[in-house]
């Protein structure tokens, strides 16, 4: 193994390695090795069907693989689930937010799962940052798609985790609100959290990555850094890829 | 077990408050009720029936229709938006899980037991005759054992509640059996000199029938608490 | 393999049954019984088949939630199918078994509540089964119901053997004709549960691999 892929397989935040995953002999992940290391954010491409969430899930623990490891800081996520789920916080196009709890509820129950100390003032440091204060005693459902967004945020920044999963979390936003989650994502890199996200919006997803890794008939066929490649040709060339396969 | 008892809580308070809070299944539970108890009275009535055989039959027949609503109910909030993975992607043992779940549907059905009891005994005009000890006893145990067995096919069933209606009546068949006996016992429907005898063979007495509801539910409470990780975690 | 095992069966059902109305015909308590003693020979081991059945079903269940191979689901559904197949049996020999007896088709004892209780629990399987259309889901479900339905097993079974019960013995087997024909009609079934198990398992992986190849 050459010093530098040791080197950062050694700084491998995320260690993804021969992962396959097969769904009634149907196969939906074949062999994939992919390193991720500290305050890197990766945007994962791919078409419908490509594996990109069944991926996802499997870093997140909701999924077992067949075959190969995934393992978070050293931890294995199949076999220490209560050393790696601390680290990681999850955000999908899903808000996993209960409607019938307020907003500061949603967020002390997931503060309490997480067995997170001092929750009131965490919950009221959170909501101060999303913009969501003035809404802590109002019930989550009468909150539109984009603040629902922000208290999702909320809830899977909550125990301060180091790893961010985001899986299409652009779906449904407003160009507002779109921007508004490419801010967090910059500000969580920079406070040295590590991101893997899942996006169909190339454009958006290359912004707020700095390495892009393209999922196509089960397997990894492209990784590269952003600064290497020229974005814009390569979300022309992405869409017009994804339309040939559609 | 600090942290064993911080989620336990969490879950348990956080069903409390969205049932109390929405609504959504204990009206419907009680009005569906009083429908079956309504239903039978009259029935009895037109029928000249005893009224001590049909009342204990009336509440274990609302009792498990209820049952099956406030079990649908449990994973029902946890499908909207995927809730459910907000819970399994936290560091909480799926047995916490499946044990706090439990005891919200136990304390839904005792909530309905506490309104529904009452209307039995006053539209059947039948008594546990100062039992009431052994009357609670009684339906605390089919309630753990509807509860243990609703949870956990409830979790797996989310999106066909016919099919969790089938499930639980099938498995409770065998219990249902000395737990009807052991409140035609109660009201006096069967002389206790006679139980154990004849065509009441099947249940030897009171304290046999219950003896038999306790194993039942020690049974399935534990096997449901261990399956259901098989059952959510994929 | 599977052709000598039809031909094994066959021969000892048939010998059973030519040695059930001969030579090991049995002895009934009640003078007006002719034909209907006989159904013995298919009732009880019919309930033996039905048990043996929902073992497997049971072990099939925990195998695949430990393993996760869907030829322990197929192996499930098979079994869990041959036991309604035996266990409809049962309740209907056993009907018909009663009449002459007791002078009723059905009667409330704890055995016939139990034989009644394992039909529904194979019912309640197959229902299952044909209404889950996910594969995966159905695999799981149907395990988990297996267990638990398996575990309802003994619950019946012990209120059948603790109590008193009107279900009791109508035919006795005195002679060793009477035995060795009885015993031989328990194989002959058991063999028979085993080759319609078998049977349906290959139905099913066949028809598991068509799916896979046409998608």
């Amino acid at each position: 193994m050459s010093e530098e892929k040791q080197k950062g397989r050694n700084d491998a935040v995320i260690e993804i390695s021969s992962v396959s995953k097969a769904f009634a002999a149907r196969a939906v992940l074949k062999s994939i090795d992919l390193n991720v290391t500290r305050s890197q954010s990766v945007c994962l491409c791919g078409v419908n069907g490509a594996g990109k969430s069944t991926l996802l899930r499997i870093v997140a623990g909701l999924l077992h693989a067949d075959a190969g490891t995934v393992s978070l800081n050293g931890y294995s996520v199949r076999g220490e689930p209560e050393k790696t789920k601390p680290q990681l916080g999850v955000i999908s196009h899903k808000s996993m937010i209960y409607p019938d709890l307020t907003v500061s509820e949603n967020l002390s129950f997931f503060a309490n799962l997480y067995g997170v100390k001092g929750v009131a003032g965490r919950i009221t440091e959170l909501l101060k940052d999303v913009g969501l204060f003035s809404y802590r005693y109002d019930k989550a459902t009468v909150l539109s798609r984009g603040l629902l967004q922000r208290l999702a945020i909320a809830r899977a920044l909550v125990h301060r985790p180091q790893v961010l999963l985001a899986d299409e979390p652009f779906t449904g936003l407003d160009a507002e609100a779109s921007k508004y989650l490419v801010g967090v994502f910059a500000n969580f890199i920079k406070a040295g959290g590590t991101i893997v996200m899942t996006t169909h919006n190339t454009h958006t997803g290359l912004q707020c990555c700095d390495r892009v890794v393209v999922l196509d008939k089960h397997r990894l066929i492209f990784d590269a850094r952003t600064s290497e490649i020229d974005t814009a040709a390569f979300t022309k060339d992405y869409l017009s890829y994804a339309r040939s396969r559609n | 077990m600090n942290y064993f008892w911080l989620s336990f809580k969490a879950i348990f308070f956080k069903d409390i408050v969205i049932e109390l809070r929405a609504k959504r299944v204990l009206p419907t539970m009680v009005v569906l009720g009083m429908l079956i108890v309504w239903i039978l009275r009259i029935s009895c009535e037109a029928a000249s029936g005893s009224t001590d055989i049909m009342g204990p039959a009336a509440l274990w027949i609302a009792f498990l229709f209820a049952g099956l609503l406030a079990q649908e109910r449990s994973f029902t909030t946890e499908q909207h938006q995927d809730c459910i993975y907000g819970l399994l992607l936290a560091p909480v043992d799926v047995g916490t899980i499946f044990l706090a779940k439990l005891l919200v549907n136990i304390v839904v059905l005792c909530i309905f037991e506490i309104i529904i009891v009452p209307v039995v005994l006053l539209f059947f005009q039948i008594s546990p005759s100062g039992r009431w000890l052994d009357l609670t006893i009684v339906l605390l145990l089919g309630n753990i054992g509807i509860s243990s067995i609703g949870t956990l096919f409830s979790a797996i069933v989310q999106f066909s509640s016919s099919l969790l209606s089938i499930i639980v009546l099938v498995i409770l068949l065998p219990m249902m059996i000395p737990a009807t006996f052991a409140l035609l016992l109660l009201f006096g429907a069967i002389p206790e000199e006679l139980a154990g005898t004849g065509a009441l063979a099947f249940v030897g007495n009171f304290k046999t029938a219950v003896a038999y509801m306790v194993v039942f539910d020690a049974i399935f409470a534990v096997a449901c608490w261990l399956l259901f990780g098989f059952v959510v975690q994929e | 393999m599977r052709r000598a095992l039809f031909v094994l069966t066959l021969v000892i059902i048939l010998v059973s049954t030519w040695m059930a109305f001969t030579i090991g015909e049995v002895v009934p308590s009640e003078a007006n019984v002719t034909v209907e003693k006989n159904i013995v020979y298919v009732h009880v081991p019919s309930a033996i088949c039905t048990a043996l059945c929902l073992v497997v079903v049971l072990v099939a269940g925990i195998c695949y939630l430990r393993t996760g191979k869907d030829q322990w689901d197929r192996l499930g559904a098979a079994s869990a199918e041959a036991a309604l197949v035996f266990a409809t049996v049962l309740n209907v020999t056993g009907s018909i078994f009663a009449r002459p007896f007791w002078n009723t088709w059905w009667a409330p004892s704890p055995r016939l509540i139990s034989s009644a209780i394992l039909w529904f629990l194979c019912v309640a399987y197959m229902i299952l089964r044909t209404n889950i259309q996910n594969p995966r889901h159905r695999a799981r479900i149907c395990a988990v119901f297996g267990i638990i339905a398996f575990l309802d097993v003994p619950m019946v079974f012990v209120t059948a053997r603790l109590m008193t019960d009107q279900h009791i013995d109508n035919v006795r087997f005195e002679t060793a004709a009477q035995s060795a024909s009885f015993g031989l009609s328990i194989l002959g079934i058991v063999l028979l549960a085993a080759l319609l198990i078998w049977l349906k398992t290959d139905i099913l992986q066949s028809k598991a691999k068509l799916e896979r190849d046409l998608t």
